[in-house]
């Protein structure tokens, strides 16, 4: 198969992928919430002004009409009202998404760029007590729940120190012209330090088990048997000649990482109080907010597809050995 | 004795591990928290749904900024207090007697009686008197106590209050009014102008030498030295009085249930009933020469008045104080018969100390363990169940099959596994199958991916090809030829598998959407959380994250052996 088929199927594949969790997710929230109007009797909505909402959303519709009119609004890319605040969900829901991958990316990026070298350096002193301990160290980073992290990080730096603040993007009150204002300040970074710090450490097991692994491997093949015959010093073979091929299921991985990171984590916004996608999610959902936990999630949905389907296209450029099949 | 192949390749990676310290360290530490899931109501100290009362000798000190906790005064609660210019004397529950001479520590005198002693005085001349339960009258002869016996053995006495250096007056619960003659011992009974047996709770001197006696139902008696005789007198107020007190200038203050306080400014003026701004039991009131007053009651109520109105002291405890005590600048309020033992540290009695209800955290934490692995070993055994036989069918079959439930794999892998789970949850109602479901519907996609690559190879080896060839069938080639040679692998992902359902598990009930009505370690921090007091109280959120991670660890220790064993090339060369 050529390189160009690949790329074709792989793309109607991640479409494919795109339409299923969408009727999955219809489905679920048909079967879960009935009557999604029923949270709006709290706002205090009689019945026929709950039987205007219904009609609004196409409620009253047979199943199926519903089920293609959700569809075609989704290819759209609208998705309606939010019921909590009447806003148009789409922008509510990029906006978060965008606060979540500005916590994330700093966080997991500081994941790989530790964890990567040195993975590779336990590999180097593999069966010393280095290797032993820094391989519990990294399991330990991996078993903790970040949202404990998080509190016990908050408790001393935040509570007992008063070293930082521990809620929210920003100082309150604070006005800002749009997302790219909001996060060039000293004032975001501060408030970025401790939670990105916590995902951080949750994330460096990863990197860090998997490159040492994968170093291992790579020690046996021929050409560091090639290469320790040239005579080359060890630092050397190590760095240039196994680390770069074991880079690459390290790379998978980041790219794995980022897809869930995007939802992820809801409990870690939550207490940090992060206006991020996983805490919307939390919230709408809590709230019978139906139009805005459907979009949230149909949007991290596509954005993790996209993401894996980059994975897969990097890969076949990135290495040769794999084959189009 | 043989054992079938098929367990002796199960047998393989458990004798390999034995040889692996940090897996044997993990095996340990599962293996204790097992224990510690299963014999849970043995080694709980407490009930982990129970709120936990103590009593105390509690002693709240008036600070600059607020009412502050001072060292406790023993285990028992305590009932009154009295001062003269060289001692402080306490009485208290159980025959608790405290005593502190003037600029020194408080000592308690050799235990006199078991009864509950309820009132204290101090005579003109430095003469104790302390009155208590079943007629217990205790007087101060010099340095010693002694007990002096009563016309009727069951009376409950309540106050108390010297007349003159020779005289002093006691009231009961069943509206006794007794006079004492100090120098005789002679106890005289004073009709009260009643008589239906109210509780007559305190009793006081004023300053124009009459005593007044407060109690329930507003009953106020005054009584007459001179010649025994009883009055009622009519205050603004007929709910029960706890407790009244007379300052040298006349002043006085009575106070009572629902927040009464009643207060007399001067020996001439009316008694003026004060809006309270809270309406809980007031048991102590204490007045100043110069105005100042403060009452004190339940649930750490202290009031304070500023001049014009009383107002609510900022204090650092809830607990029930009983009475008060002044000298010079110092300010004690003293308690506290049983109070919800709520946030306190960690003690030899909750080794993990208590939360915003009272409840022993300790126990909470022990029966933690049995949902975190209840629910990361069936949610983990479900995955790789699904896992596996999905992957052994499609590497096997390939093809049609294959292409079917690999590309159900794939749309698996785009659905974003936390907020699949909370949707789960919170649509279909947090329950544990709905938990282990939430966990368990995604996760099996990496084992399924795992396993058929493994199956591909292994499908072509010769041993297979001979299997085939001998005639086996596919359920047999799959099952006894396959898949012992996925094991390994599938005891690795077990074990990973398991790590991350516990804090998935966590993570869902740390969120608020654990099973109802069960303990577990993330709903003890979402509880932390919600109260507050997670801020100051780290006692209660560091052990259960401790746990978790602790438990978490031990499987991931485990899995690094197994995957050593899985995979032969990671292991160390020399």
């Amino acid at each position: 198969m050529s390189r160009r088929n690949y790329l074709i199927r792989r793309v109607i594949q991640a479409i494919f992928s795109l339409w299923v969790i969408a009727t999955i997710l219809f489905f679920l929230f048909r079967l879960g919430l009935p009557d999604p109007t029923a949270a709006l009797i709290t706002e205090g909505l009689n019945a026929e002004q709950r039987a205007a909402v219904r009609a609004q959303f196409g409620l009253e519709d047979p199943l199926w009409r519903q089920y293609l009119l959700y569809l075609w609004n989704a290819v759209q890319g609208d998705f309606g009202l939010s019921f909590a605040n009447r806003a148009p969900v789409a922008s509510v829901v990029w906006e978060r998404l965008a606060n979540t991958m500005v916590l994330m990316i700093p966080a997991i990026v500081l994941a790989y760029v530790i964890g990567v070298p040195l993975g590779a350096w336990l590999s180097w002193k593999r069966g010393t007590g280095t290797d032993t301990g820094g391989i519990a160290l990294g399991l330990m980073f991996r078993s903790a729940p970040p949202f404990w992290t998080g509190m016990i990080v908050i408790l001393v730096l935040g509570v007992w120190l008063s070293a930082f603040p521990t809620s929210g993007m920003r100082t309150l009150p604070y006005d800002a012209d749009g997302f790219l204002d909001k996060i060039f300040t000293l004032d975001f970074l501060h408030h970025l330090i401790l939670p990105a710090l916590v995902v951080a450490l949750f994330y460096l097991g990863s990197p860090l088990l998997i490159m040492r692994n994968t170093m291992l491997e790579v020690y046996g093949e021929d050409f560091i048997e090639m290469a320790r015959a040239k005579g080359l010093p060890e630092r050397r073979i190590l760095y240039n000649h196994a680390a770069r091929n074991a880079l690459l299921p390290v790379v998978t991985q980041l790219a794995v990482t980022i897809g869930l990171a995007a939802g992820g984590q809801v409990a870690v916004e939550g207490v940090f109080s992060w206006p991020g996608l996983g805490r919307e999610i939390f919230r709408a959902v809590g709230t019978s907010d139906f139009p805005l936990a459907q979009a949230s999630f149909l949007v991290l949905a596509a954005f993790i597809i996209t993401l894996n389907l980059l994975v897969d296209i990097l890969y076949t450029a990135l290495d040769p050995r794999v084959t189009f099949q | 004795m043989t054992l079938p192949p098929f367990l002796r390749a199960a047998a393989k990676p458990l004798r390999l591990m034995g040889q692996d310290r940090m897996a044997m360290i993990g095996l340990a530490v599962l293996s204790l928290v097992i224990l510690m899931a299963l014999f849970a109501p043995l080694l709980a100290t407490h009930d982990p749904h129970s709120v936990n009362e103590i009593e105390e000798g509690s002693v709240l000190e008036r600070g600059e900024a607020r009412w502050t906790l001072r060292p406790s005064l023993g285990e028992l609660a305590l009932n009154d207090a009295a001062s003269d210019a060289a001692r402080d004397l306490i009485v208290g529950r159980d025959g608790t007697i405290w005593h502190r001479p003037e600029g020194g520590d408080w000592t308690q005198p050799e235990r006199l009686t078991e009864v509950d002693l309820h009132g204290v005085d101090i005579s003109p001349e430095g003469r104790g008197l302390i009155v208590g339960a079943e007629s217990t009258i205790l007087l101060q002869n010099g340095g010693d106590w002694a007990a002096i016996d009563a016309p009727d053995p069951g009376a409950e006495l309540r106050g108390v209050a010297w007349y003159d250096a020779q005289t002093a007056f006691m009231t009961g619960a069943g509206e006794q009014i007794w006079r004492l003659d100090a120098e005789t011992g002679e106890i005289t009974q004073i009709e009260s102008p009643v008589g239906r047996g109210f509780p007559l709770n305190s009793v006081a001197r004023d300053h124009d030498g009459t005593l007044l006696a407060v109690g329930e139902r507003g009953l106020v008696v005054r009584i007459d030295p001179q010649d025994d005789s009883t009055e009622l007198v009519r205050l603004p107020s007929s709910r029960d009085f706890n407790h009244i007190y007379i300052a040298e200038s006349g002043a006085a203050l009575v106070v009572g249930e629902r927040g009464t306080v009643l207060r007399r400014d001067d020996p001439d003026a009316d008694w003026e009933s004060g809006q309270a701004p809270d309406t809980r039991a007031m048991r102590a009131g204490w007045i100043g020469d110069d105005g100042t007053a403060i009452a004190v009651g339940r649930s750490g109520i202290v009031l304070e008045w500023n001049g014009g109105d009383w107002q609510v002291a900022p204090t650092e405890s809830e607990r029930h104080f009983r009475a008060i005590l002044v000298r010079g600048d110092e300010m004690l309020a003293l308690g506290s018969d049983n109070f919800v033992d709520r946030l306190a540290r960690p003690s030899a009695d909750h080794w993990f100390g208590t939360d915003h209800i009272g409840r022993d955290l300790y126990s909470q934490n022990v029966y933690g363990s049995q949902i975190a692995l209840m629910v990361g070993f069936i949610a983990a055994g479900l995955v790789v169940l699904i896992g596996t036989n999905v992957g052994l069918i499609a590497g096997y079959f390939r093809g049609r099959t294959e292409s079917v439930l690999m590309r159900t794999v794939d749309v698996l892998y785009g659905i974003p596994t936390e907020p699949f789970a909370l949707i789960l949850v919170l649509l279909f109602g947090p329950s544990l199958l709905i938990i282990i479901l939430a966990i368990a519907l995604l996760t099996w996609r990496t084992v399924a991916r795992l396993i058929r690559s493994q199956v591909l190879s292994l499908r072509e080896r010769p041993f297979v090809k001979a299997a085939r060839v001998a005639g086996a069938s596919h359920l047999r080639i799959m099952y006894l030829h396959i898949f012992p040679n996925v094991l390994p692998l599938v005891f690795l992902e077990l074990a990973i598998i398991t790590g991350a359902a516990i804090i998935a598990e966590a993570t869902l009930s740390f969120l608020g959407l654990g099973a109802p009505q069960s303990i577990s370690w993330g709903g003890i921090l979402h509880d932390a959380r919600l109260s507050g007091a997670w801020r100051t109280a780290w006692w209660w959120n560091l052990p259960p994250g401790a746990f978790i991670m602790l438990t978490v660890m031990s499987v991931f220790f485990i899995s690094r052996s197994l995957e050593v064993i899985a995979n032969p090339r990671l292991r160390a060369r020399e």
